[in-house]
């Protein structure tokens, strides 16, 4: 469980983030979407003790920020970049990594082998980090993050520099931890998020512009109903339009006709506007002839760029 | 503490597998050897105490090229965030990488043992000279790993680390070297404020309590100083 409450954090006179407030349950993986620049990072650093926060609060687990070893303890965290100490082989970095987190000699070499095979390292473990690619280095920081078995995870772009394959994997993992974790993530990566994450939060400026499921948010999008239509002659098409006109006030159609056809596009400001429906019976009652009917789905990346101003 | 030790020991590891710590060793006992010999060979002199009173311009050199990558390789390769974000206080983190250095360093003069033991078997030595010599040695590395630490915590570049570790062991060693073309009434100041003066007191035989304070409260200084600074960076 993460819980923030007005989380604003300064960079000299430059609010990085603010007035940020969300709560992650256990058992939900929350996206943290936003432009570069848009404080994705500064609040996962302050939310793992890195950064203090300038004002606000967390918790994480119910233990506040200020109790910063115990938070530590409870939390695994992937930074930006998934740095880790390249000079060592694998093997000892999670061993050193396992130690400053307490883990009981007799358990690490198990435990390290153990997420060495759930991130795919086993090739590789007695390899120096600098000698691995840049898609092995972001596996060995996962390992890493994940090795005390921490309760909440908070990861930082968790798939940049991965294969398409080695994509899937880790979206599969993070799925699987998330069934008893309570996992954060961040991600310029739209479809990622919303393969992998239960709720999602756009933040932009370091403000929060939106937060909800992706189907909630896809509705923010064009902020309403939208259908394309392409019937075959203009005159009993344009009766068919006008029957709609009369079903539905505050109705937009943007018409043009086309070899003798025509094609349209329905706004309605209303998202759950059933207009689908509603346009096939007026094409039968006038005697239209349909051939297409197609009612526009948001995509997330609308959403994205409407809320974020077009910098997605 | 035991996560200092686990920090202390990553860094042993990384010095057995770069080859730093060996091309540092290797000149450190090169230019020991020619120290200890000159005197042996050419003065034909039996003792150690020109290599002891080599040994404070011999560590300025050695022990930032140890110290610089502590600190600022961890901000540039931003493996800080890493450390900072396991359950580990700030302090722990710096006696760690301090305890790291001075055990890097301790290693070198142990090596350097050989010397008293050869000249041990070419005729009679003050045993407990030299040993008071080595512990004055130790206090004085000490002194000078936690100025190169403090160095090593203010640029994220290990050369930048490593030329103001150097710049500020220097200031300290030449405050002692300067001590005779001032003032008397300054000189007195001088000579209390000088780590290569305490040092200098020390090779004489005699552990003086106030020598061995003063340098372990120099090191202690610089430790602070060290925490205070990386903790000063989370903060701006």
């Amino acid at each position: 469980m993460i819980q923030a409450e007005s989380l604003t954090r300064f960079y000299g006179d430059m609010a990085a983030v603010k007035n940020l407030s969300f709560h992650v349950r256990r058992g939900e993986v929350m996206g943290l979407l936003g432009p570069n620049g848009a404080g994705k990072s500064t609040t996962m650093k302050m939310l793992t003790c890195f950064l203090p926060p300038s004002s606000g609060e967390a918790t994480i687990d119910g233990v506040p920020l200020e109790r910063s070893l115990d938070v530590r303890r409870r939390l695994g965290y992937l930074s930006e970049n998934a740095p880790s100490y390249a000079d060592l082989d694998v093997h000892t970095h999670l061993r050193f990594v396992g130690q400053m987190h307490g883990i009981p000699r007799a358990t690490l070499d198990d435990r390290i082998l153990e997420m060495a095979g759930v991130c795919g390292l086993h090739t590789v473990i007695h390899r120096r980090i600098d000698e691995l690619s840049k898609g092995f280095r972001q596996r060995v920081g996962l390992a890493a993050s994940m090795l005390h078995d921490p309760e909440c995870l908070i990861l930082d772009e968790p798939t940049t520099g991965l294969d398409p394959n080695q994509i899937v994997e880790i979206r599969h993992l993070i799925r699987h931890l998330a069934e008893k974790k309570t996992v954060l993530l961040s991600s310029h990566v739209l479809p990622e998020v919303e393969a992998v994450c239960d709720r999602m939060m756009i933040i932009d400026g370091g403000e929060l512009r939106a937060m909800g499921t992706s189907a909630e948010l896809a509705r923010l999008g064009h902020g309403g109903a939208i259908l394309h239509v392409r019937m075959k002659e203009a005159a009993p098409a344009e009766a068919a339009l006008s029957l709609m006109e009369e079903q539905f006030s505050d109705l937009d159609i943007e018409r043009e006709e086309i070899d003798g056809g025509m094609v349209a596009v329905l706004r309605h400001p209303d998202p759950d506007a059933e207009m689908n429906e509603a346009m096939f019976r007026a094409t039968v009652k006038s005697g239209a002839t349909l051939l297409e009917l197609r009612q526009e789905t948001a995509r997330l990346e609308d959403v994205f760029r409407r809320i974020t101003g077009g910098q997605g | 503490m035991s996560r200092g030790w686990s920090i202390c020991w990553k860094e042993w590891r990384v010095m057995l597998d770069t080859p730093l710590g060996y091309v540092v060793a290797t000149a450190f006992l090169l230019a020991s050897g020619f120290f200890f010999g000159k005197n042996l060979f050419l003065v034909g002199q039996a003792d150690m105490r020109s290599y002891f009173s080599a040994l404070p311009l011999l560590l300025l050199f050695f022990i930032p090229a140890l110290s610089m990558r502590m600190l600022a390789d961890e901000q540039r390769e931003g493996t800080f965030e890493l450390l900072a974000t396991m359950p580990v206080r700030m302090l722990e983190i710096v006696a760690g990488k301090f305890a790291a250095v001075l055990l890097q360093v301790l290693t070198l003069l142990a090596l350097t043992l050989v010397y008293p033991l050869s000249l041990s078997l070419l005729g009679h030595v003050d045993a407990g000279q030299i040993a008071v010599s080595y512990l004055a040695s130790l206090l004085l590395a000490s002194v000078y790993v936690s100025v190169s630490l403090y160095a090593s915590s203010l640029s994220s570049h290990a050369v930048v680390s490593y030329v103001l570790g150097f710049g500020m062991l220097l200031g300290l060693f030449l405050l002692g070297q300067a001590a005779a073309t001032l003032p008397p009434a300054a000189q007195d100041w001088i000579v209390v404020l000088s780590p290569i003066q305490h040092f200098g007191n020390m090779l004489r035989g005699v552990i003086g309590l106030e020598d061995v304070v003063f340098l372990l409260a120099v090191s202690a200084g610089f430790i602070a100083l060290t925490w205070f600074q990386l903790e000063r960076r989370r903060w701006r």
